[in-house]
Formats: C-alpha cells, sequence, structure tokens
C-alpha cells in the first residue's frame, strides 16, 4: 500500500498535515501528530502494514500492541478518505 | 474567441467557446506577448458542472443548472489558478479591501459575511475604501511583501478594482451579536487558511501553494474578528488591524 498522489503531506514547522488536491474526493485537512507524520512518510514507498509497524518499532520504545494500534487506527483513517492505494 | 488580458501581472492569452468570459474580464484587457496560454474545451465545461452538482448537493441544495458559458467561465479560473503557483500566485477565498495603499482581507466559509463586513467598512470609510476583490483574489509572494490582486473574478455583485496593493492583515470572521477583534498568531489562522486556499489538481502546484502559503504567514498580521453587521463592527476592526 502507499499514500494516494493526490493526496500531499506537508509540515508547517511545527504540525503535520495531509491536504489533498482538487482532484480527490475529500475536501477536508488532516492535521495529524508525531505518529502520523512518520507513517505518512512511510507511506511514500510501497509498504505493508506489517513493514510500517516494524519500521515504527525500530525508532520507538513502546509496549507491546501500542505501536500496532496507533498505526491500524492511522491506516483505517486514511482508507476512509481514500488517501491510500492497496 | 481569443483575447489577451493582464491579470495579476501576468499576460495571459485567453482562446474560449463562448463570449461570456471575454465580457467577464473586460476591464483587464491588455497587449503583448503572453506568458502563457488558456483554451478550454467542452469537456471542461462538463467538469465544472459534475462539481457544481456535487457541491450542490453535499451542500443539501438542489442542483443549479448553470449556462456553459458561466461554467466556461469557471473553468478558465481554475485553469489560470493552476498555472499561477509557479509564478509565486495562489487563489484565496476572501474579500480584500485597499484603505491607504495597503490592503486588508477577511476570510470565513461563503455565507458568513465577508461581504457585509467588507461593505460596512466602506459606509465607514468612504473614498478611503476601495474593493480590490470581493471573492477570490490572487495572491503573489514577493521577497517580503504579499500582493493581493484584483481579478474579473470578484464574485456574484461584481465588487472589485483592477488595483494590486500590499497586504496588510488578514481577518478570520465569524457571526456573533458582539463585536470583538483580537490578534492571533498565524498558527492558530493556519488551518481555516488551509481550507480557504484554492488547491491545485496537479500535486506539484499544489505542493507549491502550501509553500506560498507557508510565506504569506510571515507576512502578514493575523485577526479573529466575532461580529454582526452594526457599522460599530467596521469601526472596531479597522482600528484594530491598521495597527
Amino acid at each position: 500500500m502507499r499514500l494516494h498522489n493526490d493526496f500531499i503531506v506537508h509540515n508547517d514547522g511545527e504540525k503535520t498535515f495531509l491536504i489533498p488536491t482538487g482532484k480527490a474526493e475529500f475536501s477536508g485537512v488532516v492535521k495529524g501528530n508525531q505518529t502520523f507524520r512518520d507513517v505518512a512518510e512511510i507511506l511514500r514507498n510501497d509498504v505493508t502494514e506489517d513493514e510500517i509497524i516494524r519500521i515504527m518499532r525500530d525508532k520507538y520504545d513502546a509496549p507491546d500492541g501500542l505501536i500496532e494500534h496507533d498505526v491500524r487506527k492511522i491506516l483505517d483513517n486514511l482508507r476512509e478518505i481514500g488517501a491510500i492505494i492497496d | 474567441m481569443t483575447h489577451i488580458y493582464k491579470i495579476a501581472g501576468k499576460i495571459i492569452k485567453i482562446t474560449s467557446l463562448h463570449e461570456d468570459i471575454h465580457e467577464y474580464c473586460r476591464d483587464y484587457s491588455s497587449e503583448g506577448k503572453p506568458d502563457f496560454a488558456i483554451e478550454t474545451s467542452q469537456a471542461d465545461i462538463e467538469f465544472e458542472r459534475e462539481k457544481s452538482a456535487r457541491e450542490n448537493i453535499a451542500e443539501g441544495h438542489e442542483i443549479i443548472n448553470y449556462s456553459d458559458g458561466y461554467l466556461e467561465e469557471l473553468a478558465i479560473y481554475r485553469k489560470i489558478s493552476e498555472r499561477m503557483p509557479a509564478y509565486d500566485t495562489f487563489l484565496f477565498h476572501g474579500s480584500v479591501l485597499a484603505v491607504d495603499g495597503l490592503g486588508y482581507m477577511f476570510t470565513a466559509p461563503s455565507g458568513t459575511g465577508k461581504s457585509t463586513h467588507a461593505k460596512l467598512w466602506c459606509d465607514f470609510l468612504g473614498n478611503r475604501a476601495i474593493m480590490v476583490n470581493d471573492d477570490k483574489p490572487l495572491v503573489k509572494i514577493t521577497g517580503t511583501k504579499a500582493i493581493v490582486y484584483g481579478t474579473p473574478f470578484n464574485g456574484k455583485h461584481r465588487r472589485g478594482n483592477n488595483i494590486s496593493v500590499p497586504l496588510r492583515a488578514i481577518c478570520l470572521l465569524e457571526r456573533s451579536e458582539a463585536n470583538h477583534i483580537h490578534k492571533i498568531m498565524p498558527s492558530e489562522a493556519y488551518t481555516k487558511l488551509l481550507q480557504q486556499t484554492y488547491r491545485p489538481l496537479d500535486p506539484i502546484a499544489l505542493a507549491k501553494t502550501l509553500s506560498l502559503l507557508d510565506e504569506l504567514m510571515k507576512r502578514v498580521n493575523f485577526y479573529k474578528l466575532c461580529c454582526n453587521t452594526d457599522i460599530e463592527a467596521a469601526k472596531i476592526s479597522y482600528n484594530a488591524m491598521k495597527g
């Protein structure tokens, strides 16, 4: 899976936003935290969910299950707005 | 039909299927070698028709049956707006006035009262206030400033002039019973400004637009105004924003 070309990840120096082009059906703006930013950056490449989790586990020390939960939640939200190509 | 216009400092050659756009852009007529050319097709008109229908449905309205000539005007402004980021210029949804050579912009979702408030400024300030663009001005980012331009695409009441001024302040507007304005940090305004910025269909042009918006944040002051339709609202907002 990867991020759809009609969505741009943009950092304004403080926060991360996922912003659709005028072509996308979704017309809102998604504002995210550092975890969201990391996952969105990983999704610039074609990756599996397991690969995302592995990369995030290498980067962060978190209790068992937390990274998996957060990644899954972000991916579900992104799928809902059409931001992911599976 | 083909004619040349100067919009936001760029010479644009426009070739259209219908005459409407040329009447619409009459005050911006120009000569010279075009910086770029725009040409429309029936497919462009149909794209605007479908987009308008989706927006009508999303807003809970009946689908409005616009003429091909009107839809072609939308298509042409969209095509212009797609090209302008390459010239450090982007389209913004707001009502902007010039007072004593400086621009003051009000932005909010449609129907909130931007045009109404801008008219109050005209009532309060008389000839000192000149409408630059009452709907969708173009904003150019230069080395140190943001310049806001009048364009032919200035809303249903056709309020605007073929002028440009440095932009001093942007005000987020909300309706309320009492009038109140305060200065806000750029970060507080960012999400709302994103929502009022034209997002190109092309991802590269969108990325450029977002970087221009980031530069805009460094060049103007930001305010939040809660207001009613009394002229007192204009007095309060002008006195705060002029600094």
